[in-house]
């Protein structure tokens, strides 16, 4: 027999080999056969070959069903580790996505936290600063029709002290007589315009005057409070502390409260 | 491994390869270290020789070349593995002289049979299937296609052969 083909040619008998081996001959026939491969060698040759390649065959179908198994496993492991690691990759990515948006979260809540305490501390701010805090303006009496005609000087220093304009207040009310309006009023409100003005010192010099020859007046009392807040503006703290304590205790005057503020505030003690 | 030893190979001979399957499941990652430590195999060449190292156990098992299951069979295909890197066989390891070149030409020949001649043939000389449920697997109106497909078959890859 060749090592590379079945020996002899099988051709001529693959017919009846192959119904004999795969059982389609009748029990006859099948008897008739296995009598002649008793006899005829070339028959039995044959019929050796012919197992020999099925045999061959069976081997090789199996090999191949193995080999193409095993290659198909594999491909399938690759292609599953390959998507493991994609999904490690992704998992990594979203991981560090996080951690850089926690990082950034807690910067902010720093930032916020920092603002917040920056915000809310208790406030130091200089005593002029304060001043515009604690100050209660009087806008003065109000001008009415009444008071245009009975007293148009007033009432146009009146008007322009209510609208800021404070040089022509005070050269309006230079124009007005004490006769005619009280010399207290006078006083009061030529310190109210140079306290507005920002001249505290000044201010002071009026404001003192008013109540002079009684002290219990409403006007007196108004007087009082704002004479505090001239020397306050002057910077003369120890002074400011005096005159508002005076009005922090006086219960008919109408900015008691206001001076109680100032007064409790102790930004004129540390001052 | 659930079969007992013996039973193992019987099945391994009559076309059950699963035992086979599970082991390279099981083994591969560890083989591919195994390999790479050893003998700085790259993943892919050492799952290729893990593979054709299976095969030939399979051809030893199919031959009667090995009648017992080795003790540790993890050692034993390691042991072919390292064989096969020390004799640098590129592909299959050729099988005892008298058979080698025989079968590698059959095998080679079969692959070159069309896919539907390569099914029928494995049905029916591998599997063990009749005619009547090739014919069902295969599509077949009767027993008696199966049975002219198989025979057309055959005398196709003898033709090969010659």
């Amino acid at each position: 027999m060749s090592p590379l083909a079945p020996n002899p040619d099988l051709r001529p008998y693959l017919d009846e080999l192959e119904r004999f081996a795969d059982g389609q001959m009748s029990p006859a026939e099948q008897d008739a056969f296995e009598l002649r491969l008793e006899e005829d060698e070339a028959l039995a040759d044959a019929y050796a070959a012919y197992e020999q390649l099925t045999a061959d065959l069976r081997w090789a179908a199996g090999h191949d069903t193995l080999r193409l198994r095993l290659q198909a496993l594999d491909e399938r492991m690759n292609e599953r580790g390959n998507a493991l690691e994609r999904a490690q990759r992704l998992a990594k990515g979203r991981q560090r996505r996080w951690a850089v948006l926690g990082g950034l979260g807690v910067v902010l809540l720093l930032a916020a936290a920092v603002a917040a305490w920056h915000f809310s501390r208790p406030n130091t701010a200089g005593p002029a600063r304060n001043w515009e805090a604690y100050y209660q303006p009087d806008p003065g009496p109000a001008v009415t029709t009444g008071l245009l005609h009975s007293r148009p000087l007033l009432s146009e220093a009146l008007d322009q002290y209510q609208a800021g304009h404070y040089p022509a207040a005070l050269h309006s009310l230079g124009r007005v007589s004490a006769a005619k309006v009280g010399a207290d009023t006078l006083l009061y409100l030529r310190g109210l315009i140079l306290l507005r003005q920002g001249q505290g010192d000044a201010a002071q010099l009026y404001l003192r005057r008013v109540g002079a020859t009684d002290s219990t007046t409403e006007l007196a009392r108004r007087a009082r409070y704002h004479l505090g807040m001239a020397h306050w503006q002057a910077k003369e703290m120890r002074e400011a502390l005096v005159e508002l304590r005076t009005v922090a205790a006086d219960s008919l005057n109408p900015y008691r409260r206001t001076a109680q503020k100032a007064v409790a505030s102790g930004v004129l003690e540390q001052r | 491994m659930s079969a007992p030893l013996a039973e193992t190979l019987t099945q391994l001979r009559v076309g059950n390869q699963k035992f086979l399957i599970d082991f390279y499941q099981r083994s591969r990652h560890l083989f591919a270290r195994w390999a790479q430590r050893k003998h700085q195999l790259a993943a892919p060449q050492a799952h290729e020789l893990l593979q054709d190292t299976l095969l030939d156990f399979y051809d030893q098992v199919a031959d009667g070349r090995l009648t017992l299951l080795p003790a540790d069979l993890r050692a034993h295909v390691y042991g072919m593995a390292q064989q096969r890197l020390a004799a640098h066989v590129p592909a299959h390891q050729p099988l005892p002289a008298a058979e080698a070149s025989r079968r590698q030409r059959l095998l080679a020949q079969f692959n070159q049979l069309g896919s539907d001649c390569q099914q029928v043939l494995t049905y029916f000389y591998f599997r063990g299937y009749n005619f009547e449920k090739m014919g069902g697997k295969m599509g077949f109106p009767n027993a008696t296609v199966a049975r002219l497909q198989k025979s057309t078959c055959l005398r196709k890859l003898y033709e090969l052969l010659k």
